[in-house]
């Protein structure tokens, strides 16, 4: 293996990409004006924005739909479980939100299942104004909810509600490759018409006998709980488990791995577990000073950076407002900062932070 | 047409306050789509003028498409520096949270540095406006605008400078924050200059590049007609970007203030200075969008920040609000205005003692 002719030819990747994207260029390189330009003959080409066509719409439920999307040149795949941030123009206004994929990995279209909330911008958008042939914007793939290699023998996924998504993505993985696992799947929901993919996952289970369905539906029998999971699944802390749902379903759920000293094999995921509300704290609060503006403004200890800066009237680029999007990178300049999703500290001066989900540890200096 | 508004009570003042507060949270409450539309349709004629323009000058060889490319490429400057960048980096749509209309990362195409900018124009200017010692735009300082400015006898050569700043206009707004005067006067030391006059040159540094190396390059042969059919186009945005800029603040019936007349000003003081303080141009929606609706220099001086596409229908509204408190609302014609602006300018060239009476 050539080792020294792999990092000279990354360095001239280098080299080239500055030379292309050098300032001196502009505007022969403004990708922005030529992606915009791009997009007046198709909405879907682009030189660097990831777009998708919706080229389905399949209703789930009464309030759950799965838009298909075939993505332009820029996506470069996934893994099943992971999520992507869907970029919508609404009114004019951009919002971010991020969805997990629902559909398997190695398809030509991908799939995200949207779940409809009431008074939500965004879920509501995409289920009364996007039709077939609507073109949207993604980021591209990430999240750790993925499978490790090699696949463990028994597995379990627990979900509930619109946590199905990511789960199904990944049985549709395993599915197609690792047909001879042992998996289980717990899936909550208030009644059988709630029941995202039921009738395909029937269908799956039907055709693999490897996989199990269990189905609680809790306007008929009550909350999933600890008895009816051990019930329902009894060798459950011996398996390899994932985990998506609400966060009080979670709570439940993640205490009993906890208590039995195995959360290690528990995999979870939570899109709504970021601060992004404002909860008292008892720490001390901070003085925040924005380089830029010349504002200045208090900041507590449980409030994230971005929701303090705008209680004070700035208003800081931001997008997920959930640490997912980095559209609210922002330079700290001094200072520590804690980062409330991750517990992430951060002393470093000069550090690049995401001020939606990062709240302060001392007086700071923001580049704002 | 009144040069000095009827005297406000403080009842008066704030009820200005109270309507033009309302008046703005009406049109924000509505801003949308529409709004959106038309920045970005905006945007993509800009670039497909300059693209126009740029390529008539590369592959043409007759006059009619120099003189063609030259408008296309003047008008993508214009519309590029008035209409799109000027309103951006006024923050005018960052409402729509998007990165490419970011106000504070927009860089416009021009010899100025965006961050400049932002500083003696967003803050300076729009903070103090005509405040004689605030806002640096009286005068930009070196002209004598205002009757409060002392009278020197480097005024008496005004007339001629003014020329040459209008033939030059992009590298004196990029010169403005730098104070140069400031440093000739010494209020400021050869490092805080240096300082200022960093990112001035590294942006002037690209911008000349780009149309007289870069794309004269590129034409090969054509080199001479693309450096020559930049500088036309230059020209052309400097001069028509000048006239509109000093019927903003200059025509006869505008009002400039002393520091202590505004030290303890309310926001509905403000909104009055504002408004006693700019002037519109009259005109029809071409006018409008070639100035960047600065033809609306008056509500663009009272809601800076509102997309200042919505000014023509605010302006009636704001007109009215005029005529009911006796405030001059000041408008007039394109050359008209201007016509009183070089009057003023050749007038203040001259000490108070000996001026003209024609004015």
């Amino acid at each position: 293996m050539n080792i020294s002719g792999d990092v000279a030819g990354q360095s001239v990747v280098a080299a080239a990409r500055r030379v292309l994207t050098s300032p001196w260029l502009r505007p022969l390189n403004d990708a922005d004006a030529l992606d915009g330009l791009l997009a007046l003959a198709n909405p879907l080409w682009s030189i660097r924005a990831l777009r998708a066509e919706v080229v389905r719409v399949i209703e789930e439920t009464r309030d759950t739909r799965t838009l298909v999307l075939r993505p332009n040149w820029r996506w470069d795949g996934f893994v099943a479980g992971q999520h992507v941030c869907v970029e919508v123009d609404i009114e004019g206004v951009r919002y971010q939100r991020t969805y997990s994929l629902s559909s398997r990995p190695g398809e030509p279209t991908i799939a995200v299942t949207v779940k409809r909330h009431p008074g939500g911008r965004v879920s509501n958008f995409l289920h009364d104004t996007v039709r077939l042939g609507h073109v949207l914007a993604l980021s591209r793939a990430s999240g750790r909810f993925v499978l490790a290699d090699p696949l463990p023998a028994r597995l379990l996924m627990i979900s509930a509600g619109s946590g199905i998504t990511p789960i199904m993505s990944i049985l549709r993985d395993v599915h197609a490759r690792h047909r001879r696992s042992d998996v289980v799947l717990v899936h909550s929901c208030r009644t059988p018409e709630d029941a995202i993919f039921r009738r395909e996952l029937i269908a799956l289970a039907r055709e693999w006998p490897a996989l199990r369905l269990a189905f609680v539906f809790t306007a008929e029998t009550g909350r999933l709980d600890r008895k009816r999971l051990v019930r329902l699944v009894p060798d459950w802390a011996e398996r390899t488990s994932f985990l998506c749902g609400p966060a009080p379903f979670m709570d439940v759920v993640r205490s009993m791995w906890r208590g039995a000293g195995v959360e290690g094999r528990l995999c979870w995921e939570s899109f709504t577990g970021a601060v992004a509300t404002c909860r008292p704290g008892a720490g001390r609060t901070a003085t925040v000073t924005c380089a830029r503006s010349g504002a200045v403004f208090r900041a507590a200890p449980d409030c994230p950076l971005l929701v303090e800066a705008e209680r004070t009237g700035l208003r800081p680029p931001h997008g997920c407002r959930m640490g997912i999007c980095h559209t609210c990178l922002c330079r700290k300049v001094s200072g520590t900062v804690e980062n409330l999703v991750t517990g992430a500290v951060s002393s470093e001066p000069n550090t690049m932070i995401q001020i939606c989900v990062c709240a302060a540890r001392s007086d700071l200096t923001l580049a704002l | 047409m009144p040069s000095v508004a009827l005297p406000l009570s403080r009842s008066d003042v704030d009820a200005i306050e109270a309507e033009l507060d309302q008046l703005r949270a009406e049109i924000a409450a509505d801003l949308g789509e529409r709004d959106a539309h038309h920045i970005r349709r905006m945007i993509r004629l800009a670039e497909l003028s300059a693209i126009a323009g740029r390529t008539l000058l590369m592959v043409g060889i007759d006059p009619l498409s120099w003189g063609v490319g030259v408008t296309a490429l003047a008008s993508a400057k214009i519309l590029e520096n008035m209409e799109i960048g000027h309103n951006v980096m006024h923050g005018q749509y960052d409402w729509m949270n998007d990165p490419a209309l970011c106000s504070q990362t927009y860089e416009w195409d021009i010899v100025c540095d965006g961050d400049q900018w932002r500083h003696s124009h967003n803050i300076l200017h729009h903070t103090h406006t005509n405040i004689v010692g605030r806002d640096r735009d009286v005068g930009y300082g070196f002209l004598r605008l205002s009757d409060a400015q002392p009278w020197r006898p480097r005024h008496l050569f005004q007339p001629a400078v003014s020329v040459l700043l209008a033939l030059l206009f992009e590298w004196g707004v990029a010169l403005h924050d730098s104070e140069l005067d400031e440093w000739m006067d010494g209020n400021r030391s050869r490092a805080e200059v240096e300082a200022r006059l960093k990112p001035f040159l590294r942006k002037a540094a690209r911008q000349v590049f780009k149309d007289y190396v870069l794309f004269p390059a590129l034409a090969l042969g054509n080199a001479p007609r693309v450096f020559a059919g930049n500088l036309a186009a230059n020209l052309v945005r400097n001069l028509w970007s000048y006239v509109v800029i000093f019927c903003g603040h200059f025509p006869d019936g505008v009002r400039t203030y002393t520091v202590d007349e505004t030290r303890d000003e309310t926001r509905g003081d403000w909104y009055v200075r504002q408004i006693l303080g700019s002037c519109n141009i009259d005109g029809g929606t071409l006018l409008h969008v070639l100035s960047g609706h600065l033809s609306h220099q008056i509500e663009h001086h009272l809601f800076p920040d509102l997309p200042a596409s919505r000014y023509p229908e605010l302006a009636p509204r704001v007109r009215a609000l005029c005529a009911r408190y006796g405030l001059a609302y000041n408008t007039g014609t394109l050359w008209g205005q201007f016509a009183t602006v070089v009057r003023r300018i050749v007038r203040l060239a001259l000490p108070a003692a000996v001026q003209p009476a024609f004015a």
